[in-house]
């Protein structure tokens, strides 16, 4: 189960990139737009159909799934993995916490000096278009940079 | 229609990380974030290699390799697939990429934690466009090709190495829009530059020494290969690295450290490119300026351009004035010298000249212009030769790659910085006069 710290920090201004992997080993990604805790220690990450699409595709043949998330300005950086991921339709009524991801990204790329017209046209979505992955974190490791780099976050799972 | 690498070069300056997905041998995926890829050619790509992690090891054990890439300038993202080939942990590549991310690790607070420990390169297998929306991308300030075109013809006109530099820092002020650089020339003998150009300084700087290896100029010479940073980083700062070096090397009292560098103190971008020609490091053009990712890949490509062509012409002039043109000389009549003695000090431990008690150069360039004046106090000769130099017994030239020509440019200028009576000024082929026009009191130490 997340602690209240991690939760917190997935729903924040982060980045989120989804990955997966073809049963060949081909690795496969997207941008995600949003992440929300569900129930039963599950969370969902809303991503663009039209960008996933071969990641997704992957998720199901294989389930597997591995998701970053990074606030910019800090650099730190969580990334949770899960065996049991399945593709769930997105609901219109979850779009303002897609909304508010965006609207709490944008600051912190702009802290750096890119432009919120940029900001936002990468993550700009069709409604239509969104999708969302749902599964359990089985582990989660830090990779905030530097020597601690991709340990596992023991206390946190 | 397949994409090309060089037509995203942005997506590559650490604006936005690159993402980079790998999957382990049981099958579960990866995300890291790239601080850096740096491109090789149309085919390849480096990317840093700072820490062993996950990523690495899946490389390591065959996981094929994914990388999503974002524009800065257009938001648009670009998925690549590559394959790995080899880690590089010095040379050219890794200086390259070593420098640009420690403007990187400071923009981002990671400087000393970023750390590259090797440039990782890999096979570009594909490049695909990832849907999305986009903006227009800012209008350049320069149109680069063009301003090589103009600049790379202006070249072409001078008559000698002098009006070579002068036309080259100009076009790098004019036709490129450049408001800080240096030009400096390579001492093969001594393993140092000098600079003999600069624009944008309160203080011009000709004459001071950078030694080989040392700061990002240094290191642009020693590996031949441009150097480029987009944002202030302590690491690469001018002084502080060129002194450390200096101090490390023990060659505080060999170089030239009486003339301050040029440079700003807070430069945010910086950019050195080598001058090659021949096989041979002529020198290095450098520039900053203040405000981040100043200098892009266009303009990198633009300069190195220019720096091979003016690398050319170089070595074109150097070659003429090794034949003096036969016109006969004939030697100014004597005239009565008028106004202030002027005391010229030579200390021939070093070679070092001082007018009055101001210092003014030493090494080969001090030791000529010695001996110059001791040929017009002796025997009022005023007219000379780069081949009669070359043989004088009193220089000492370093040999065959002594950069004569260049030398003789440093002296004239620096005289000409100090006013204080004596110039040298070319006059044809590989030949100079020299001019007088104070009583001079030559007093060796």
């Amino acid at each position: 189960m997340l602690d209240h710290d991690l939760a917190a920090f997935i729903q924040s201004g982060v980045s989120i990139t989804l990955a997966a992997c073809a049963p060949g080993r081909l690795p496969s990604m997207s941008r995600g737009y949003a992440c929300m805790p569900l129930d039963s220690d599950a969370i969902g990450i809303v991503l663009p159909r039209s960008q996933a699409a071969e990641a997704l595709d992957n998720i199901r043949l294989t389930g597997r799934v591995a998701v970053a998330f990074s606030q910019p300005t800090t650099n730190r950086t969580t990334q949770l993995k899960g065996t049991d991921a399945r593709i769930a339709a997105f609901d219109p009524a979850d779009e303002p916490l897609v909304r508010k991801h965006i609207n709490d990204f944008v600051p912190e790329a702009i802290a750096l000096g890119t432009p919120e017209e940029m900001v936002r046209a990468l993550l700009s979505y069709e409604r239509n278009d969104l999708v969302m992955v749902v599964f359990t974190p089985t582990s989660s490791f830090d990779q905030t940079p530097g020597p601690k780099a991709g340990q596992p976050l023991l206390a946190t799972l | 229609m397949t994409l090309r690498l060089d037509s995203l070069r942005e997506c590559l300056e650490g604006i936005i990380p690159g993402h980079i997905v790998t999957c382990d041998p049981g099958g579960m995926p990866n995300v890291a974030f790239l601080s850096q890829a740096e491109y090789v050619d149309n085919e390849h790509i480096a990317l840093s290699y700072q820490f062993f992690n996950t990523t690495r090891r899946n490389v390591l054990a065959g996981s094929p390799v994914r990388l999503l890439l974002t524009s800065h300038l257009t938001a648009r993202q670009y998925r690549l697939s590559l394959q790995y080939l080899r880690t590089e942990t010095a040379g050219p590549l890794f200086e390259r990429m070593k420098a640009k991310l420690a403007g990187i690790a400071a923009h981002s607070g990671m400087a000393g934690i970023f750390r590259l420990l090797g440039a990782d390169i890999y096979r570009v297998l594909d490049i695909a466009p990832v849907p999305g929306g986009s903006i227009s991308p800012p209008q350049p300030a320069v149109n680069c090709l063009n301003a090589l075109r103009r600049s790379t013809d202006r070249l072409g006109n001078c008559a000698n190495l002098e009006c070579l530099l002068e036309k080259a820092v100009d076009c790098l002020e004019k036709e490129f829009g450049i408001n800080h650089l240096m030009l400096l020339m390579h001492d093969e003998a001594r393993g140092c530059l000098f600079t003999l150009a600069s624009r944008g300084y309160a203080q011009s700087g000709i004459g001071s020494e950078i030694p080989v290896g040392s700061g990002l100029i240094g290191i642009c010479a020693r590996e031949r290969s441009p150097i480029r940073i987009g944002f202030m980083t302590s690491e690469y700062a001018y002084g502080r690295t060129v002194r450390d070096g200096l101090a490390a090397a023990g060659q505080i009292d060999a170089l030239e450290t009486a003339i301050p560098l040029p440079g700003l103190p807070n430069a945010a971008s910086q950019m050195a490119i080598p001058i090659v020609a021949d096989d041979r490091l002529l020198g290095v053009i450098y520039v900053e300026s203040l405000a981040d990712l100043h200098f892009g890949y266009d303009e990198e490509d633009a300069l190195v351009v220019f720096a091979g062509h003016l690398g050319l012409a170089m070595l074109h002039h150097q070659i003429t004035d090794e034949t003096p043109d036969e016109t006969p000389v004939n030697e100014r009549p004597p005239v009565q010298l008028q106004g202030t003695p002027l005391t010229v000090r030579h200390f021939a431990t070093n070679d070092s000249i001082f007018l009055d008690d101001d210092y003014l150069i030493k090494g080969v360039a001090g030791a000529i212009l010695w001996a110059l004046l001791d040929d017009f106090t002796q025997r009022g000769r005023t007219s000379f030769t780069n081949k009669g130099l070359r043989v004088d017994s009193r220089i000492r030239l370093p040999g065959a790659s002594d950069n004569l020509e260049a030398r003789l440019v440093l002296l004239q200028r620096r005289l000409a910085e100090r006013n204080a009576g004596i110039a040298i000024d070319k006059t044809g082929r590989g030949r100079f006069t020299l001019t007088v026009e104070r009583p001079l009191t030559l007093a060796e130490s």
